[in-house]
């Protein structure tokens, strides 16, 4: 009863307050929705603050733990920064013998390319050693100069007089004192010992053993007089030592609570102990480069330790230091360890990896690699193809490592202990030899896969789901109006033509065609028939496939029929008027066509999609968005139908290559996602015609279908245990935490990811990457490609700037600014560029500012002395820059998506461009395009560079810039475009081309030089007249424009900021 | 009384069907990330229960109003805003081209929401009891 009634008064009461609360319910739905949505992003942020707040808590435990083990290992003495000579002592040997005999293993497994047998001989090994002795020292060498042999254990140069400049002005004499009446000079860095826990000696004891143990007693013997050197002081090192402590101003920043575990070199030992070194770099890397001369040599006089830059404000400007030269490989990384992989396949931003988390959280920068596994080699340096035959491929039973010159053999030959999980497996008996009295197999020169650091697999079917694909090229092109008026329809028509016979994998290769306007055209390509038959499907919304077969055929069956279908393409849309364009469903109907084999996917785009699933809208144009929220909405796709396509079609082997010709707005952010998540690429030709630009698609499309391409790939990096790759970046699709699924990739294409820490300390002294790329090959064969190399764990922040590398840091750092703009404001991705870099700069400072009485100077390392510029040309990239006025949407997108996939010297030439003057050299005599070479000097990118009275060439690897002075002779213009330039209107429309006379003829020859020397893209010459052009401007990195700083006022502006809180 | 009883039950089993959905989700996140399934398969189970545990949530909440209960109501509105927010900004679905970067956030929602489910089954319990009790 009691219920009843209960429930009764329940339903009176619920039916009385119902109406009520319902209509409040409905008025306030919104203001309670965005209560909780406050509630939520409160919790989060709390959330957040809670994570941030145990961070911070953290590295000081872990830091006050430390250091008691850091003081450990500084127990024995050894060579500071030596961790190189354990693994040099292993090498020499695997080496010497491998240059002398050079027997291809597995040569008969060639079809990538041609595998000739001189392959492995003379010059292809990236650094062969000749002997021991050289690297000992070498490997401090970052700038080996004929002047002062690197290879002289002592070099007397090494001396007092580059080392002296070095000192600060407060312990000058002193340090004069104790450099220069003693002898034994070269043995000063060991007093540096103590503070620089490097730990190399146990790096000896898992490779030496094995591989013989030269280093030891040859160290030993090369530094009798070690010792008693060390003594005094080290004597002296405590006194010194309780200097920073006592004089650390109470606004320093944290980090200096603990100088003992982490602060580097106190004064004494720092300059003796890394000068002589640093100062011997100065002076070899002065003379080639004229302006930082004055900045080197000014500093020397002034600086202390291991800084080389120094920079007061209202200073020169020409003292700043800048890329002239381009990218520079990092040399030492290499020398170091000459079993690595050649930097182009694999960089790090530092080759000293942190040993602990506390370190790694003071490295501002991004710590990761940048991996291009398909690098093109030079000729001579191809990487060898390794063919295990039925044995299988020699892999480490836990963590599936390949074979490397890394694994050490033990127990007479018959297991091979893994450098990366230290596993002993077994030696396969087939795969069996002898270890000499050194521990060496004796059959290493005949093993590549033992002494290489890149070498390439055949790998036996267990790799394979499925038979190796065939190369397989299907062309999806718009024959909307735009298309046909442009031009595009018929260049590219004439350009596939061209290139069907260079197309690789023949004669497996397959081709298929598809063309949209308002409707969708199949074409039936059967190689029976005389003609291809086109089919219309105009049916949008229910796509369907109008034949099973014969729509993707095989090339060289159907050569005819393709043939007359390339002829007649442009004819037969030439009256086309339709403007529409029904991407979405031609993509869906291209899909359904290659989804039983994948391959590559070209797409030629040039108008909005306007019909069908997959339309897009004219947005971007709303200059308002700009600085909200919303902003970065407009730069990631509409659509979830395009990333849902894009995964689909990754799922099915199939890449896409975007390439976009229009004069409006086409929504590159939307269709670039196809190429992102499919590992392709984006071709973008705004305004296109084919007059002006047919030379550029023609080139780039030619490239495209004619590179080496690998096919149904995925790429691994493994790396030892402790560490681990966290995030990728770049343009594949993550099938598994750590697997890039890449359906085709070529060698122009770049792959960046961050390394992040597992451990709070690492016990390992050597850290071991391995890149393993697994592919079919053009030619139908399943391939490896593995790239293996090591790199050091230091415990010292100091050795890890000496050890940055600069590209790789600035490639590393552009994706991430890149990424961050698809999410974030363009101004936060400028902002996170800047923090970072000053970060970096600051932690430097508070590295080096107690000891050395900086003062007001800016001090970077020299590793990393050409970042700052770097961060500013990033700043003003088209990605980053300004906001709606400075770039075009599309024109932002299209760079965003080839600079992620760059590879580190590419991206480095299109943010700091050469430029070039050229008109002394057409006014010489001389003819040859190799004068020019010697004569010509790339010039800083600022207004002063450029003379109102010259000439000069912008190559930023894209484009070439033609400069033309006000007072430029006519003389020179008259014969370059046999008009006179200031009777034209319209500077963009002229072209240049080869003329009948001397001059053109030698600026084609330089032009042309230059394209060789980057063959991924083919640049368009533009012809600019000084201060004729708005945007001109833009180009000069340097210069101050629109909103954005100059570099001096750059360099001011960080600098600022690194003292604000330093 | 037994009506009352009889709602406790009734969203009781609705709650086990959310943490049963939310754990669903939560192990189709842990297997990805062991690189136990592929993004594809698991994008596609998370995807196919995220509407019916968004509308099972929903009828729950309402449910709790309907039948007079304000308390459990307002503590399950928040839940409800949440969904309707992402639901209406289309981020409900998991993106399989993203989910390894968002690997971690989608596990976090997921815990938070599965930790929040409990609570209400938990007082639910409780009042179910109480009502069985009292009866």
């Amino acid at each position: 009863m009691s219920a009843h009634v209960r429930s009764l008064t329940l339903k009176q009461r619920f039916s009385e307050k119902k109406c009520k609360i319902a209509t409040s319910a409905e008025l306030d739905g919104s203001t309670i929705s965005r209560f909780s949505l406050q509630l939520f992003s409160f919790l989060s942020v709390s959330l957040k603050v809670k994570v941030s707040l145990l961070v911070l808590l953290h590295p000081p435990l872990l830091i006050l733990k430390k250091q008691p083990m850091a003081n450990e290992k500084t127990g024995p003495p050894n060579f500071p920064g030596r961790p190189a000579a354990s693994p040099f002592a292993a090498a020499p040997p695997t080496m010497t013998p491998f240059l002398s005999a050079g027997p291809v293993v597995g040569s008969e497994a060639s079809g990538y390319g041609a595998s000739s047998p001189a392959r492995f001989n003379g010059p292809s090994i990236s650094s062969p050693p000749p002997s021991y002795v050289p690297y000992d020292v070498g490997s401090y060498q970052r700038f080996p100069t004929p002047a002062i042999p690197p290879s002289q254990p002592i070099p007397p140069s090494r001396g007092p007089p580059p080392s002296q400049p070095g000192l600060s002005p407060s312990i000058f004499p002193a340090g004069q004192q104790i450099l220069a009446p003693s002898p034994p000079v070269s043995f000063r860095p060991q007093p540096q010992i103590p503070s620089v826990p490097m730990g190399p000696p146990p790096q000896n004891v898992p490779l030496t053993p094995s591989r013989g143990n030269v280093p030891h007693s040859s160290l030993e013997s090369l530094f009798p007089a070690s010792r008693p050197t060390l003594q005094p002081s080290l004597h002296g090192y405590p006194n010194v030592q309780a200097n920073p402590t006592s004089q650390v101003p109470s606004a320093q920043s944290p980090f200096f609570a603990q100088p003992g575990g982490y602060v580097p070199p106190p004064p004494v030992a720092a300059p003796i102990g890394l000068n002589p070194r640093e100062q011997m770099q100065h002076f070899s890397a002065v003379p080639p480069v004229g302006p930082v001369q004055g900045l080197v040599e000014e500093f020397q006089s002034l600086s202390v330790g291991s800084v080389p830059g120094a920079i007061e404000p209202g200073f020169d400007s020409k003292a700043l230091p800048r890329p002239l030269d381009g990218d520079i490989e990092p040399k030492s990384f290499v020398e170091m360890y000459p079993l690595n992989c050649h930097p182009r396949y694999l960089r790090l931003t530092t080759s000293g990896m942190p040993n602990s988390q506390s370190l790694f959280s003071r490295w501002h920068l991004p710590l990761g690699a940048v991996v291009h596994p398909l690098a093109e080699a030079p000729d001579g340096e191809e990487v060898p193809v390794v063919n295990f035959g039925p044995m299988g491929i020699i892999r480490c039973r836990r963590c599936r490592t390949y074979v490397n010159p890394y694994v050490t053999f033990s127990d007479g030959g018959k297991k091979w202990r893994c450098n990366i999980c230290a596993l002993l497996n077994d030696v396969p008996g087939e795969y069996f030899a002898h270890l000499d009295a050194n521990g060496r197999r004796t059959d290493l020169d005949q093993r590549p896969e033992l002494s290489r650091g890149s070498v390439e697999l055949v790998a036996p079917t267990e790799y394979m789901v499925r038979p190796p694909m065939p190369p397989l090229y299907f062309f999806l092109i718009d024959v909307s109006v735009s298309s046909v008026r442009s031009g595009m329809l018929e260049v590219v028509a004439k350009t596939i033509k061209c290139c069907l016979d260079e197309l690789p994998g023949f004669p497996r290769t397959q081709i298929g065609f598809l063309t949209y306007d308002s409707t969708i055209h199949f074409y039936n390509m059967k190689s029976s028939l005389m003609q291809p038959q086109m089919m219309v499907v105009s049916d949008l919304e229910d796509i369907f496939v109008p034949l099973p077969d014969d729509l993707l055929v095989n090339l060289s069956e159907s050569r005819n029929v393709v043939d007359a279908f390339l002829d007649s393409l442009p004819s037969m849309f030439q009256d086309n008027v339709n403007m529409e364009s029904a991407f979405g469903p031609a993509l869906k109907a291209a899909f359904m066509v290659m989804n039983q084999l994948g391959g590559k996917l070209l797409i030629f785009q040039s108008t909005l999609p306007s019909l069908g699933i997959g339309r897009l809208r004219l947005r971007g144009d709303d200059h308002r968005v700009y600085g909200t929220d919303k902003e970065n909405a407009l730069r990631i796709a509409e659509d979830p139908f395009y990333k849902q396509m894009a995964a689909d079609l990754t799922k099915y082997q199939i890449g896409v290559n975007i390439y976009a010709f229009s004069d409006k707005y086409t929504d590159l952010a939307s269709l670039g996602t196809l190429a992102k998540y499919t590992g392709g690429q984006v071709y973008y030709y705004p305004c296109f015609q084919s007059t002006i630009h047919g030379d550029r698609l023609r080139y780039e499309l030619a490239r495209d279908l004619t590179r080496e391409t690998a096919w149904e790939a995925v790429l691994r990096i493994r790396c030892g245990k402790g560490v681990r790759f966290t995030n990728y970046h770049g343009h594949f699709m993550l099938r598994s935490t750590d697997l890039l699924a890449l359906p085709a990739v070529d060698c122009d294409k770049a792959f960046a990811a961050q390394l992040s820490l597992e451990e709070t300390l690492l016990t390992t002294q050597i850290v071991y990457f391995q890149v393993a790329l697994l592919y079919t090959s053009s030619s139908g064969e399943r391939r490896i490609r593995v790239h293996t190399a090591a790199a050091p764990v230091v415990s010292d922040l100091g050795e890890m700037y000496r050890r940055a590398d600069t590209g790789a840091i600035v490639s590393l750092l552009t994706r991430l600014g890149i990424e961050r703009t698809l999410t974030h404001k363009l101004e936060d991705a400028r902002h996170m560029v800047q923090l970072r870099i000053v970060k970096a700069l600051r932690e430097y400072r508070n590295l080096h500012a107690v000891q050395h009485r900086v003062g007001g100077r800016m001090i970077y390392p020299e590793s990393l002395k050409f970042l700052p510029l770097y961060g500013l040309a990033l700043w003003k990239s088209t990605p980053l820059r300004g906001g709606h006025a400075d770039a075009q949407l599309d024109e932002r997108c299209a760079a965003g998506f080839t600079m992620m996939t760059l590879p580190v010297s590419g991206l480095l030439k299109f943010l700091y461009p050469s430029l070039i003057r050229i008109d002394e050299y057409l006014e010489k005599g001389s003819t040859k395009v190799d004068d020019f070479k010697n004569s010509s000097k790339v010039l800083p990118l600022s207004t002063e560079s450029l003379d109102p009275g010259g000439l000069y060439i912008y190559d930023d690897g894209f484009r070439f810039i033609i400069w033309f002075g006000r007072m430029l002779p006519s003389a020179i213009s008259f014969n370059l475009f046999g008009v006179e330039l200031s009777g034209f209107p319209d500077l963009s429309k002229v072209i240049l081309c080869e003329r009948d006379n001397e001059m053109s003829r030698k600026v084609m020859g330089i032009l042309k030089r230059l394209r060789e020397s980057n063959p991924s893209f083919y640049q368009v010459p533009q012809v600019v007249r000084q201060a004729e052009q708005s945007r001109e401007r833009m180009l000069l990195v340097e210069d101050q424009s629109g909103g954005s700083s100059g570099y001096v006022d750059w360099i001011l502006q960080i600098h600022r900021q690194v003292q604000q809180s330093a | 009384m037994f009506g009352a009883f009889f709602v406790w039950l009734l969203s009781f089993f609705m709650e086990i069907a959310l943490v049963c959905l939310i754990v669903y989700q939560l192990i189709s996140l842990a297997d990805l990330e062991f690189d136990y399934i592929n993004p594809y398969d698991s994008a596609k189970r998370i995807n196919s229960v995220v509407l019916p545990e968004f509308a099972t949530q929903a009828f729950l909440s309402f449910f709790f109003l309907f039948t007079g209960h304000w308390f459990m109501f307002l503590l399950s509105v928040p839940y409800v805003c949440y969904n309707v927010r992402i639901y209406t900004q289309k981020q409900h679905f998991v993106d399989i081209t993203e989910i390894f970067n968002m690997l971690n956030w989608e596990k976090k929602i997921r815990i938070v929401k599965l930790a929040y489910v409990i609570i209400l089954f938990c007082l639910t319990l409780f009042w179910m009891i109480y009502s069985a009790l009292e009866d």
